[in-house]
């Protein structure tokens, strides 16, 4: 037990004494993600609250006005009224990208009662242009109110039946939850694994490369211990960095997916210590892995290069948070490591039922998945072919 | 007078990946590192295993120190195996090569209290230790200076003292002076023969003649993972015959190789 202490403080130290390390791995991530992500919110909204909306319309009405002026939109609206014979050369505008679009209403659209020749409603706009798109979405929506209330004006009561709608009353709670759960989880996953790739291989492919683990395993130490107390201590110092990486995450997220009003506060201190446990578990399997992959490896380099492809495989598992809808309820994926995890963190944002059984799932069969690879990284280490080989 | 380290007709194979079939430009899959060595060094002597690259000498030296283990035959150190008692000879030996780095991060000072605590030393006695091999290495000077920051003499300097931490009894030293300056190389001689003087058993490998004629009690000239020769210098060595022209002699009677 003091030798695998007396490794965790060194490997903790490499670290945390290194000024430079600490600001790249702890601090780094989470201010990168925070400012990034809240400069990418904040880039959707100035573009949608910075849009434009120029419209041209022949033989404007006051209903029609009435209408188009009700519905909301954070564009910026300049109607005018224009001659029939203008229309030609406002077109050429919207091809040229100057104009966003043209409304040609009948001028008889008020006064029809009901005869052979409909009155005509013609509209032009470039679907190569958002605003020009937006705009169109934004007016065809209105032409439709102004079509139900000429046809009212004509035929009375034009619905054949009432519609009331009722639902489910709104839950704030349950619709942060469901968003938090489609992004986190991958993400989370995402920055636990960069986190032990930026600790992990140095300290046993590093010992390899430099000469330095002959130096350690020559000790009366055990190679269990040693094993050990480098896994727990990159496990720590991992976890370190994926939750400067979740706060930037969570601080930023409000902004990113523009709901201002999105309130982490839904959650516990059970919730998050939850999340904490998973995390940890999470990142024992990760450190655990990348350290067999640093012991097979000759050099860090080669570490480094064989760590990609378990990397992706990571992501691309952390995908289902998004692809799936809400937490597997099937107990026996929750014996597979990572899936486990972003299926796990799914289930505490979104208050499932059976997070609980899902929780312990999850991390015993992670502790398992510990040992078997702590027990593999003991042989190793013992492996004279692998410790040795050039 | 019993020996520290006794080798007992130790054999060692290797599997030979196809990468190394081609650098070594052989068909077969295998290749005897060690075959049936055996030798004996004593308290207060220097031994040196003299041969050329690949002759087995590293492979037999890391035998000795517990990292590998002879495939047959077995190697006894104060009577413990290293098969069978590794943890004892653990406690008994150090282990040195030139090719040694350690980590650029830390200090003199902290690697040498964290190998001190791995050999389960006491502060007191790691304080002892630290301030005679520091003051003997002129390390004591920079001993809170970065390893990276440390000229390479001085780098070479902390790594024996690291090594040395446990005041082992068996120190084996894999080519002690390869890429050191002449003053660095000099003061690792100088401690060797120091530390043979305090009655440690030192065993060295090397390809240079002039260093195993300068330091080494006894040798064993070793050729394609056997030992050839071995013996005091006196004789192995004729009054008309230096220990270069022996060993050349014996290396093309063995490999059958001009040179």
């Amino acid at each position: 037990m003091r030798n695998i202490l007396t490794i965790f403080k060194k490997e903790w130290d490499r670290v945390i004494r290194d000024k430079r390390l600490v600001f790249s791995i702890m601090l780094l991530p989470g201010l990168m993600i925070f400012l990034v992500y809240s400069f990418i919110g904040n880039a959707i909204e100035n573009s949608q609250s910075d849009a434009q909306y120029q419209v041209a319309i022949v033989n404007p009405t006051d209903s029609f006005q009435t209408i188009y002026e009700l519905i909301p939109t954070s564009a910026t609206l300049t109607v005018v009224s224009i001659q029939v014979n203008e229309t030609d050369s406002y077109q050429q505008m919207i091809d040229d990208g100057d104009w966003q679009l043209v409304i040609v209403l009948d001028e008889a659209i008020e006064t029809y009662t009901g005869g052979v020749d409909k009155p005509s409603v013609e509209v032009y706009f470039n679907q190569n242009k958002a605003d020009s798109s937006g705009a169109f979405s934004l007016f065809s929506n209105a032409l439709l109110q102004y079509e139900t209330l000429l046809s009212y004006d004509i035929y009375g009561d034009t619905s054949s039946f009432s519609t009331v709608y009722e639902g489910t009353p709104l839950n704030e709670s349950e619709i942060t939850g469901s968003l938090l759960a489609s992004l986190l989880p991958m993400l989370v996953v995402m920055f636990l694994f960069t986190g032990s790739m930026a600790v992990g291989p140095e300290s046993i492919a590093g010992e390899k490369e430099r000469g330095t683990i002959a130096t350690l395993l020559i000790t009366p130490t055990k190679r269990s211990e040693i094993a050990l107390g480098k896994i727990l201590s990159l496990s720590v110092l991992s976890l370190l960095s994926a939750i400067s990486s979740f706060i930037g995450i969570v601080l930023s997220l409000p902004k990113l997916l523009m709901a201002q009003s999105m309130d982490i506060g839904i959650y516990g201190f059970t919730d998050y210590l939850m999340l904490l446990s998973l995390m940890f578990s999470t990142v024992l399997v990760i450190v655990g892995l990348i350290s067999i992959i640093s012991a097979y490896a000759k050099t860090l380099k080669e570490a480094t290069t064989l760590i990609m492809p378990l990397y992706i495989i990571t992501i691309m598992i952390g995908l289902s948070s998004i692809l799936g809808n809400g937490a597997n309820s099937n107990y026996f994926l929750y014996l597979v490591p990572i899936f486990n995890t972003v299926q796990t963190m799914t289930a505490i944002l979104t208050f499932n039922q059976n997070t609980v059984i899902y929780l312990v799932l999850t991390i015993s069969s992670n502790l398992v998945l510990l040992f078997i690879l702590t027990f593999i990284l003991n042989r190793m280490f013992n492996s004279e072919k692998i410790m040795f080989s050039k | 007078m019993n020996a520290t380290v006794r080798v007992e007709d130790i054999s060692k194979t290797f599997h030979l990946s196809r990468k190394q079939q081609k650098i070594e430009q052989t068909n077969i899959s295998t290749k005897k590192a060690v075959d049936h060595l055996s030798f004996e060094a004593y308290q207060g002597e220097i031994y040196g295993l003299l041969g050329p690259n690949g002759a087995g000498k590293t492979t037999t030296l890391r035998c000795i120190s517990t990292l590998m283990r002879p495939d047959e035959g077995n190697i006894f150190i104060n009577e413990n195996s290293v098969l069978k008692n590794e943890n004892e000879v653990r406690k008994t030996i150090a282990f040195l090569t030139s090719d040694l780095k350690l980590e650029n991060f830390f200090t003199p000072n902290y690697l040498f209290i964290y190998f001190a605590k791995l050999h389960g030393m006491n502060d007191v006695y790691t304080k002892q230790r630290k301030d005679l091999l520091f003051s003997k290495f002129g390390i004591d000077k920079f001993a809170e200076v970065k390893i990276g920051d440390l000229s390479s003499g001085m780098r070479q300097k902390v790594q024996i003292a690291i090594s040395l931490v446990h005041d082992p009894e068996v120190i084996i030293f894999d080519e002690p002076t390869n890429g050191l300056d002449v003053l660095t190389a000099k003061v690792v001689t100088d401690y060797l023969i120091d530390l043979k003087k305090q009655g440690k058993t030192i065993i060295v490998s090397t390809h240079i003649f002039s260093l195993v004629e300068k330091i080494c009690d006894r040798v064993g000239i070793i050729i394609n993972g056997k030992l050839v020769k071995s013996g005091t210098l006196d004789s192995i060595i004729d009054k008309d015959i230096d220990l270069e022209t022996v060993f050349f002699n014996l290396f093309m009677l063995e490999s059958g190789e001009s040179v």
